[in-house]
């Protein structure tokens, strides 16, 4: 089964709009929204790469994103370097924080696994508050410098929504290629039945490792990213609600699919804000999750495998 | 001595909760295939009729704990009913997201409703602890720690003893079999969620006396469920039991002498090594399921 | 079919979010930000904030507003959330075009809302959170009404002797505010030539502390020091009862409550000492005993819990500060209202709001001093301390 491509017309639709997205929209606040949605986008994708695609359900991720964000915020304020070398370090270390993952993963496969990351995010969430020479534990790290490339400051929110646009792009298209190479339909077999895939000599472990690194490491970026636009970073990027806010995100846009993450995370960031328009505060939260029921129930598969289903059919 | 002595006390008593919460998760997670993130909701719920009997109600204060339990078997059985029974077949994610959206509802519909200030429950115990030479325990603790040992009791006897247990054992063991035996699954199920929410709900009712009643308080409840049920190994209720007292028992022993910025991670640790070690749960005797 | 329906309905309540730009009139409200906890672990305080605000906004707006024209509060919830109080920052100032706002509650949401103040140019007043940092960062558009720590440690340094402190131990939550207390008292206990013993943290979430206390029973100090929310004080206090640590207990932050105290851990407070910024049981001792008098009568008209007073007023003297500084201005321009807030001389609940500068050279940000008082429950009521 491979991934369903999008027609060559709606991309390039979908390209021009979201590049001249700062000129017609003239309000900075829905560029703010566009900028959320754009990080959650690159780690609903990540976490798509273990759920949607070699099944495994990692409920831990905001551990990944969480390293990436102290780990870039600690490069450029503690170290002094630059945000780049922020971002790298936040990809390197969140990858090899999936490593470890992935090799745990080598014995346990479904509710288990996931009992596991949630452990481990919740062992790192601990960490983060109490080591305060490290990460200044409850009082968090502010001031967090924006991304310079040369003269340019990304501080602007133009500057920084294209950023998050490039990393979007680049982590489809990163996803994209794996998806459709060897290894990608490897992760699929792994998905579909294991015991086969590993009867034909698909060695299972080695994917699945692979997948959480990568997996990790975008997480580990978006992380960073996020750091570099909030410019502070504190214990509260472990909270369980952003896990759930991503797991929300991938399924219910399309786990699986390559659009579905992206849509899902858009579309997740942008619902909480326009509740704040639509409804006081009092029923914002109530609503949010009445609305995850409804969508479960009647978009099963998710956003994307429905609309395509639906342009499909007569 | 006299601190270890009362450290483990203090464990034992909260282990006989933690228990509680465990035996009914590990039902509905090992029987259902459910990761059920309301379950603390059940939890809260069960604090929150202790409080409205006690507090609103007048009742005397033996009405709670049946009154939580009634509650949380009615609102369980319904929610089976009506979320995870349409979504047989589905797989453990969508199911799982639902129930996340069950667990912000109900927390959020407790907040709207009953507000955040923290619930006072009133109980009939006095405050001065009992002194039974270095240690001391709080009537109101013992009493919670026999009437948990007692609820277990009744869920294993409830497993053991009746058609229904032997109905959800068999249908834990091997589903096609016992629906080819005449088990009606879709009946099994919503008792399951049902006996599991009501447990839940018993603890909750348990504890608020104890602690104090707040909508968030289930989330750490959820939490150290799943510890639980992990360290007991799924579906296993006796398991469940001295994994829950187990649990107890080890946070308090890290809090003292370890460190009480930790305290939680002990649960958090426990299941990484036990998954890593012996996945099939410290007390299992039968394959792993999943 | 209805999936499509509900496909269509998510994309109608996003376009609704969209929405029409209000146009401007001369007669338009004035409106004020808040941005507090409203759901999550720590939704009562905020909404007692709220509840504080609304009277001001109530009280101002009967006595005719703020040059002629209403006041209208725009109350957005941070969920207890960093990353929300930053987006509600942004909405707040973007899309309601605020001239100020009054938040964040705890200081690492303060913390995160703060760089959309400096983006913009709008300021903020500051009214419970406590970290040194909020003030000492260079924002000059912040402007804070609460103590930090060092200045409630301050504030208790000439009862340390009458109280008879030798040798305190600490338990706190782990927060920055946690934290933020345990230096800051400590500091001042050892200046005076006292000691420190124990030094315990528990979680926000922790309802168990038998574990901290048992240590702390063992460290042969004779008072204790809690710094956490009311709930978990009213734990600790049943908890230390149960143990039997039986020392002198302060709590400070002035959340306490101890009228809350007294109704749920019952005889386990008695004899407890709290600094609290706000006597509700005596509101003529009050700086403006007319003015804290008059509150506490309101808010027992609008049926508001007692318990909630030690934090309500917070929400009043915030947007007291803020009404105040744009009647200053002559209008509701961020910038203007923050040259104002510098200008700003009045009597909250509290008592006098006046800002003194604080931070780096240049880019100040505003502090008030403002009034702490201790208090002890005796005879399951709240009295002054006998000593006084």
């Amino acid at each position: 089964m491979r991934a369903r491509l999008p027609s060559t017309s709606l991309l390039v639709a979908l390209a021009v709009v979201a590049l001249t997205a700062p000129f017609w929209l003239t309000n900075p606040y829905w560029l703010h929204v566009l900028i959320m949605g754009g990080i959650f986008a690159v780690l609903a994708l990540s976490l798509n790469l273990l759920l949607g695609y070699t099944g495994q359900l990692s409920l831990g991720h905001a551990a990944f994103f969480g390293i990436g964000a102290y780990a870039s915020a600690l490069t450029t304020l503690k170290l002094e370097r630059s945000a780049w070398e922020g971002l790298a370090l936040a990809a390197l270390l969140a990858g090899l924080a999936g490593w470890a993952i992935g090799r745990l993963a080598l014995k346990l496969r479904g509710a288990y696994f996931v009992l596991v990351t949630i452990s481990f995010a919740g062992v790192i969430s601990l960490v983060s508050v109490n080591w305060m020479e490290l990460t200044n534990g409850p009082l968090g790290l502010p001031g967090i410098p924006a991304p310079e490339l040369g003269p340019w400051s990304f501080r602007t929110k133009r500057a920084y929504y294209y950023l998050v646009l490039a990393a979007v792009a680049l982590s489809y298209l990163v996803c994209r290629r794996l998806v459709g190479s060897r290894i990608g339909r490897a992760f699929l077999a792994l998905r579909e039945n294991e015991a086969l895939a590993e009867s034909v000599g698909i060695d299972v472990t080695r994917y699945l490792v692979l997948a959480a690194v990568i997996s990790a490491a975008m997480a580990g970026v978006a992380g960073g990213l996020y750091a570099h636009y909030t410019r502070f970073v504190s214990p509260e990027v472990f909270l369980f609600t952003y896990t759930v806010t991503m797991v929300i995100m991938v399924v219910a846009g399309g786990k699986g699919t390559l659009a579905g993450p992206i849509v899902g995370a858009l579309l997740f960031t942008a619902l909480p804000e326009a509740l704040r328009e639509v409804t006081s505060w009092q029923w914002q939260m109530l609503t949010y999750g009445l609305i995850l029921v409804l969508l479960v129930f009647f978009l099963p598969r998710g956003i994307v495998p429905t609309l395509s289903r639906l342009r499909k059919s007569p | 001595m006299e601190a270890l002595l009362q450290h483990l006390v203090n464990g034992l008593v909260l282990g006989g909760t933690y228990a509680l919460l465990g035996i009914g998760l590990t039902l509905i997670f090992g029987l259902m295939n459910v990761v059920n993130f309301a379950h603390g909701e059940f939890y809260t719920l069960g604090a929150y009729t202790a409080f409205a009997t006690l507090a609103l109600l007048g009742l005397p204060f033996l009405a709670a704990i049946p009154a939580a339990i009634v509650v949380g078997i009615v609102l369980g059985a319904l929610c089976e009913r009506v979320l995870l029974r349409p979504l047989r077949g589905e797989s453990i994610d969508s199911v799982m997201l639902v129930m996340i959206g069950l667990w912000i509802a109900m927390q959020n519909a407790e907040l709207l409703g009953w507000g955040g200030v923290a619930k006072s429950v009133p109980h009939p115990f006095p405050t001065k602890p009992l002194v039974v030479g270095p240690l001391g325990i709080a009537p109101l603790r013992l009493f919670v720690f026999v009437t948990a040992i007692a609820l277990i009791v009744g869920a294993q006897l409830v497993i053991h003893r009746t058609k229904l247990g032997r109905a959800m054992r068999a249908t834990f063991q091997d589903a096609d079999t016992a629906a080819l035996m005449g088990v009606r699954i879709g009946r099994i199920h919503t008792a399951t969620f049902a006996l599991g929410s009501g447990l839940a709900a018993a603890a909750g009712a348990l504890l608020g006396p104890i602690f104090l009643v707040y909508p968030s308080m289930g989330d750490l409840a959820s939490l150290k469920a799943f510890s639980v049920v992990i360290l007991g190994g799924l579906g296993n209720v006796a398991g469940a039991t001295f994994g829950g007292l187990l649990l107890g028992v080890v946070e308090e022993l890290g809090a003292g002498y370890i460190s009480s910025g930790y305290r939680d991670a002990v649960g958090f640790v426990i299941i990484i090594l036990v998954l890593l070690l012996r996945p099939s749960g410290l007390f299992a005797r039968t394959e792993r399921i999943g | 079919m209805l999936k499509r329906w509900l496909v269509f309905g998510l994309a109608v309540v996003l376009v609704l979010g969209a929405g029409a730009p209000v146009p401007a009139q001369s007669q338009a409200p004035v409106k004020i930000g808040v941005i507090q906890p409203l759901s999550g672990a720590v939704a009562a305080s905020g909404n007692y904030i709220r509840m504080g605000a609304e009277i001001a906004r109530d009280w101002i707006n009967a006595k005719g507003g703020v040059n002629g024209r209403k006041v209208e509060l725009v109350i957005e919830d941070n969920k207890s959330d960093p990353k929300e109080a930053a987006s509600a920052a942004e909405k707040l100032i973007v899309r309601d075009k605020v001239p100020a706002i009054m938040g964040a509650w705890g200081s690492s949401m303060t913390l995160a809302a703060m760089p959309k103040l400096e983006e913009y140019g709008v300021p903020m007043v500051v009214e419970t959170s406590s970290a040194a940092t909020i003030t000492k960062r260079g924002n000059p558009w912040i402007f804070r009404i609460s103590p930090p720590s060092e200045m409630e440690a301050l504030g208790l340094e000439p009862y340390v002797s009458k109280l008879g402190v030798k040798k305190a131990d600490f338990l706190a939550v782990n927060t920055d505010w946690g934290r933020g207390a345990v230096t800051a008292f400590g500091d001042v206990l050892k200046k005076k030539g006292e000691s420190v013993g124990v030094v315990e943290y528990m979680d926000q979430a922790a309802t168990d502390m038998s574990a901290q206390l048992t240590k702390i029973k063992g460290s042969g100090g004779d008072t204790l020091f809690v710094t956490t929310a009311v709930e978990q004080i009213t734990l600790i206090l049943k908890q230390a009862q149960e143990q039997r640590v039986t020392r002198k207990i302060i709590t400070t932050g002035g959340s306490s409550s101890p009228t809350q105290l007294i109704k749920q851990a019952g005889a386990a407070a008695e004899g407890s000492y709290h600094i609290v910024f706000f006597m509700p049981w005596f509101p003529e001792a009050m700086p403006d005993g007319k003015l804290a008098k008059a509150f506490v009568d309101e808010w027992a008209k609008r049926g508001h819990p007692f318990e909630g007073l030690t934090e309500g007023f917070r929400g009043h003297d915030g947007i007291a500060t803020i009404a105040e500084a744009v009647r200053l201005a002559g209008k509701d321009e961020p910038k203007a209202v923050r040259d104002a807030l510098w200008k700003v001389n009045i009597s909250g609940v509290n008592g006098p709001i006046k800002f003194e500068k604080d931070g780096p050279a240049g880019k100040e940000s505003g502090q008030s001093k403002p009034s702490i008082f201790i208090v002890q429950v005796r005879d399951g009521k709240v009295a002054l301390p006998t000593f006084k």
